[in-house]
């Protein structure tokens, strides 16, 4: 009998002389009864639909986990957003210089980063940059101001007529329409006017009135217009009358006067009835207040 | 099969024909290893979802023995064998004219078998039920099992000369 002739004979593998011979053994009966009695036998039920809707249902929960990479993409596009935003927001703010405005008839103190400091004269502007201030010490002015730089690195002032570099000192810078005045009063400043460079030291002034320039003098410690004056040394009359405009935020009209005479004087900043006096009584003119006008007419005409 | 000429096990129709035939016997499969009806139904669940989350590293074709694999590897050593109960179908009952000397003396012999079939190491019951009861070929028991068919004939042959030893009480 071959091996494991039990299962071969289940399987109906025996060779016939096999199968005679194993059915002529005592044991034949009982092995026949047992595969016949085990063919009647169940497993307990199992409910293969129940089953599988519970598996249905079981990824149907779980579906919200392969799902959920859409809302979290929806999320990246937001934070990207967002994220760009800030930083683009940073880079803008960051790139936004300070700047400083004073109206007609006011006067403003600046207190820089490294303890500079500026007194802007009425309606100027000044603009930098105060987070990179200690690498680069530049000012943009449009107006007058007045300079206490402290000591250090190359300070600039650009105007649109001309630039002002000093290494530590105080000075005045006035640009105004075709005028441009810079008054040394401590060390020595650097002025570049057209291309040229001027050395200024203390006690000069350097003016170009309408790119003609002009080299002064000045006795002051610092500018006139600081102790609420404002102080000429031949300058033309139009340009005085402006800054008076400035000063007193009043509109000066003229009749019959040539405002291109030399004025060499001072004039209150705070008294408009004194500082109106000052200008006119040199000149021998005449002047009216308006409202908030003042006209300024030569003797002869009514 | 129908199944084997799709893709992949992905497709709902494809996991649904698989588990349709083949959900029953990995049922029966744990059920007659450990006798535990819960377990058994617990490793198809299991199985099945494994399979699903992995539909697509197993083709159709490998899935049949992927989910025995993990069925059987998910109680391996964990539970301890119960005692396997076996109903028996009602027909051999229904369609008998014996008398009842025969009857009881039948009644007396599936209970010794029933008593033997629990004697028996579990992996000659699982083989000599998945042969009796599903009807499965030796050759796909060796597959779930992951032996030869050789050492399923030795497990059949020796499951049958056991029970018959038990049963006559020798």
């Amino acid at each position: 009998m071959q091996e494991n002739y039990l299962a071969k004979w289940l399987n109906n593998e025996l060779t016939e002389t096999e199968l005679s011979e194993f059915k002529k053994s005592d044991t034949y009966a009982s092995y026949q009864r047992i595969a016949e009695a085990s063919t009647h036998l169940e497993a307990p039920e199992f409910d293969i639909e129940g089953s599988l809707m519970a598996i249905k249902n079981q990824q149907i929960l779980n579906e919200p986990k392969v799902v959920r990479l859409h809302p979290f993409k929806k999320f990246l596009r937001v934070a990207a957003a967002v994220v760009i935003l800030i930083t683009g927001s940073y880079f803008y703010l960051n790139s936004l210089e300070d700047t400083v405005v004073t109206q007609y008839a006011e006067s403003k103190e600046v207190l820089l980063p490294d303890n500079s400091q500026i007194t802007l004269n009425a309606a100027s502007e000044i603009s930098y940059d105060s987070k990179n201030w200690n690498k680069k010490r530049s000012i943009k002015l449009n107006g007058e101001a007045f300079f206490k730089v402290a000591k250090g690195k190359r300070f600039t002032v650009a105007t649109e007529d001309g630039i002002v570099a000093v290494l530590g000192t105080q000075f005045n810078v006035a640009n105004r329409k075709g005028f441009f005045e810079v008054t040394c009063f401590e060390g020595l400043v650097s002025v570049t006017f057209n291309g040229i460079e001027t050395k200024l030291p203390a006690g000069n002034s350097f003016i170009a009135i309408n790119g003609t320039i002009m080299e002064n003098t000045v006795a002051d410690t610092e500018p006139s217009w600081m102790n609420n004056e404002s102080t000429f040394k031949s300058i033309p009359l139009k340009y005085v009358l402006l800054e008076f405009e400035r000063q007193h935020n009043i509109t000066v009209e003229t009749k019959n006067i040539n405002t291109d005479q030399l004025f060499t004087g001072t004039f209150s900043n705070t008294d408009t009835e004194l500082a109106v006096q000052s200008i006119s009584v040199p000149f021998r003119i005449k002047f009216k207040f308006e409202g908030n006008k003042v006209l300024f007419y030569a003797e002869n005409t009514p | 099969m129908n199944t084997e000429n799709k893709d992949t096990v992905c497709e709902e129709e494809v996991f649904s024909t698989i588990f349709k035939d083949n959900s029953k016997t990995v049922f029966n499969y744990i059920y007659y290893k450990f006798g535990n009806e819960e377990k058994a139904y617990d490793a198809v669940q299991e199985a099945f979802v494994k399979l699903w989350e992995n539909c697509g590293k197993v083709s159709p074709k490998k899935a049949k023995s992927y989910v025995y694999t993990v069925a059987n590897n998910l109680y391996l050593n964990i539970i301890k064998a119960e005692k396997v109960r076996l109903k028996y179908a009602d027909k051999s009952l229904k369609t008998t004219h014996e008398s009842p000397e025969f009857l009881m003396e039948e009644k007396q012999f599936k209970e010794k078998l029933d008593r033997a079939l629990d004697g028996l190491p579990e992996n000659q019951r699982t083989t000599f039920l998945l042969n009796r009861i599903d009807g499965k070929k030796y050759a796909e028991i060796a597959e779930m099992e992951g032996v030869s068919v050789k050492a399923i004939e030795k497990r059949m042959h020796l499951a049958l000369k056991s029970l018959r030893e038990q049963i006559e009480g020798i």
